[in-house]
């Protein structure tokens, strides 16, 4: 990624998108991001606080990973009361919405957004059925503004990693609980870290070369789940 | 008419949103098959020709008071349905917001519009779950989602309407193996039918239809009853009983690769 350019990650405060954020400063990109205390669903706080950071300039990429924890933890749909189920299903849809309306209010033209989710939607897994629903919403929602942001040669594509992957990133002490995920196929290609499958997608993501990409998923599994 | 005579011989079904278009189809198909249909609907009067639909082709429609954004109002209607019938077999659940044909202007909506979508489209979806499920469980029945092709390859004009149709086959892969083991299959429609916005068009913009027609491989839009209806009868029947998790899309072949 050129040095010159800035990008703004939602979701850096844990998990992949920490890792990512974090990889990127190191390698001396430019890097904005958002507190960690800060409601996503709150447009005019999210709005502020990007105004505040960006001021009047823009931004070049901006990469969303935010899904809010309560959806990782594994339950029946029948056990969950309305506000568990809207923590865990429906507050990351809205927060999706926020994070990409606000961003767009800084993303320069030929900018692109890059959203990182978890691969579960792709099959579905019992007991997450919060975090599938929510996942596929914010799938969707990222190709209807991909739709609607071609004009401005603004491209939007989405990265999908495994859940342990998108959970903990490069952390690996063992302090996060990752739910059980049945075993749907083996990776084809031999293991790697997929903070690096990820960066690797991103950079050629940004580059002009990738103008013509958008609306579309890159699932960075190694070959795990070949979707058909 | 397809035939359907007796696909769904004595089962009971509850549809919501099934005062008119795709609902009131879904819900003549299911009368056809021989079922005992809770027409599901906010205003019960708005439902006299959709139990006519019902009544005419054998089947035994129940009209409900049904606004699913109201947890007590969608309880009382599957214990309305279970107490007279003793029985529930399918959910279909086809309701959507009253905004759901207007654009949305992503950039400069607040989450007041996006409310209207999630609370019929997605948390209703969850709650009608929950509230089916015993009743479900015990008859091994099947709980069917009214989605869209919007819900798979996203909308310039309608992003929130599509993002919410999205959900339901998210939720429908997930909760297809969470209920896989008490036998309840959950699976979604995507139709492309007539609608009521699109019969008035057909008035007011005939060449606007045409033009929307000649995109559709078999030349026309699907008839809510006799197109869409069958398909979803027979997800609901034993006939798809090894079928789970899956969405058809039902739209004349205009949308070959989702």
């Amino acid at each position: 990624m050129a040095s010159s350019a800035s990008t703004l990650v939602i979701g850096s405060s844990s998990g992949i998108g920490f890792s990512i954020a974090q990889r990127l400063r190191t390698r001396g990109d430019s890097i904005i991001e958002l507190a960690s205390t800060l409601d996503l669903t709150n447009a005019e706080a999210v709005g502020e606080s990007l105004r505040s950071l960006v001021g009047s300039g823009t931004v070049d990429c901006v990469v969303l990973a935010a899904i809010d924890p309560s959806a990782f933890r594994s339950a029946p749909i029948v056990s969950l009361t309305e506000s568990e189920w809207d923590q865990a299903a429906e507050y990351s849809m809205r927060s999706a919405f926020v994070a990409l309306q606000q961003a767009h209010g800084v993303l320069a033209d030929g900018g692109r957004v890059i959203l990182i989710l978890p691969t579960v939607a792709a099959t579905g897994i019992a007991g997450l059925v919060p975090l599938c629903t929510a996942v596929e919403t914010i799938r969707v929602m990222a190709k209807a503004v991909a739709r609607r942001w071609g004009a401005r040669s603004i491209t939007v594509n989405t990265i999908e990693v495994e859940l342990a992957a998108f959970m903990l990133g490069d952390n690996d002490a063992g302090d996060t609980e990752v739910p059980m995920v049945p075993v749907l196929g083996q990776p084809a290609l031999p293991p790697a870290s997929a903070v690096d499958d990820v960066i690797g997608l991103i950079d050629m993501l940004v580059t002009p070369a990738a103008g013509a990409i958008t609306g579309a998923l890159l699932v960075a599994d190694r070959g795990t789940v070949m979707q058909p | 008419m397809s035939n359907l005579s007796g696909l769904m011989e004595g089962r009971v079904v509850l549809v919501t949103g099934a005062a008119a278009g795709v609902g009131r189809g879904v819900a003549a198909a299911f009368g056809s098959a021989g079922a005992i249909v809770g027409i599901g609907v906010r205003r019960p009067e708005a439902a006299e020709e959709t139990a006519a639909a019902v009544a005419a082709v054998g089947g035994t429609p129940v009209i409900l008071r049904c606004d699913v954004t109201d947890a007590a109002q969608s309880a009382d209607a599957i214990e309305q349905l279970v107490r007279d019938f003793g029985r529930l077999d399918a959910v279909v659940h086809n309701a959507v917001s009253g905004r759901s044909s207007e654009a949305t202007d992503f950039e400069n909506t607040t989450l007041d519009e996006w409310e209207d979508h999630a609370s019929v489209t997605v948390r209703a979806t969850w709650r009608l779950a929950v509230q089916a499920y015993p009743h479900l469980q015990k008859s091994q029945g099947a709980y069917l989602l009214m989605s869209s092709p919007a819900g798979i390859e996203g909308s310039e004009r309608a992003p929130f309407y599509s993002a919410v149709k999205a959900a339901q086959r998210g939720f429908v892969r997930a909760l297809a193996r969470e209920w896989g083991p008490d036998r309840i299959r959950v699976n979604s429609v995507a139709p492309l039918a007539i609608s009521p916005a699109l019969e008035n068009m057909k008035i007011l913009e005939p060449e606007r239809v045409k033009r929307i027609e000649g995109l559709v491989p078999l030349g026309r839009l699907g008839d809510p009853e006799t197109d869409i209806g069958p398909p979803s009868v027979f997800l609901c029947s034993d006939e798809a009983r090894y079928v789970t998790g899956q969405t058809l899309v039902v739209s004349g072949g205009r949308f070959t690769s989702l």
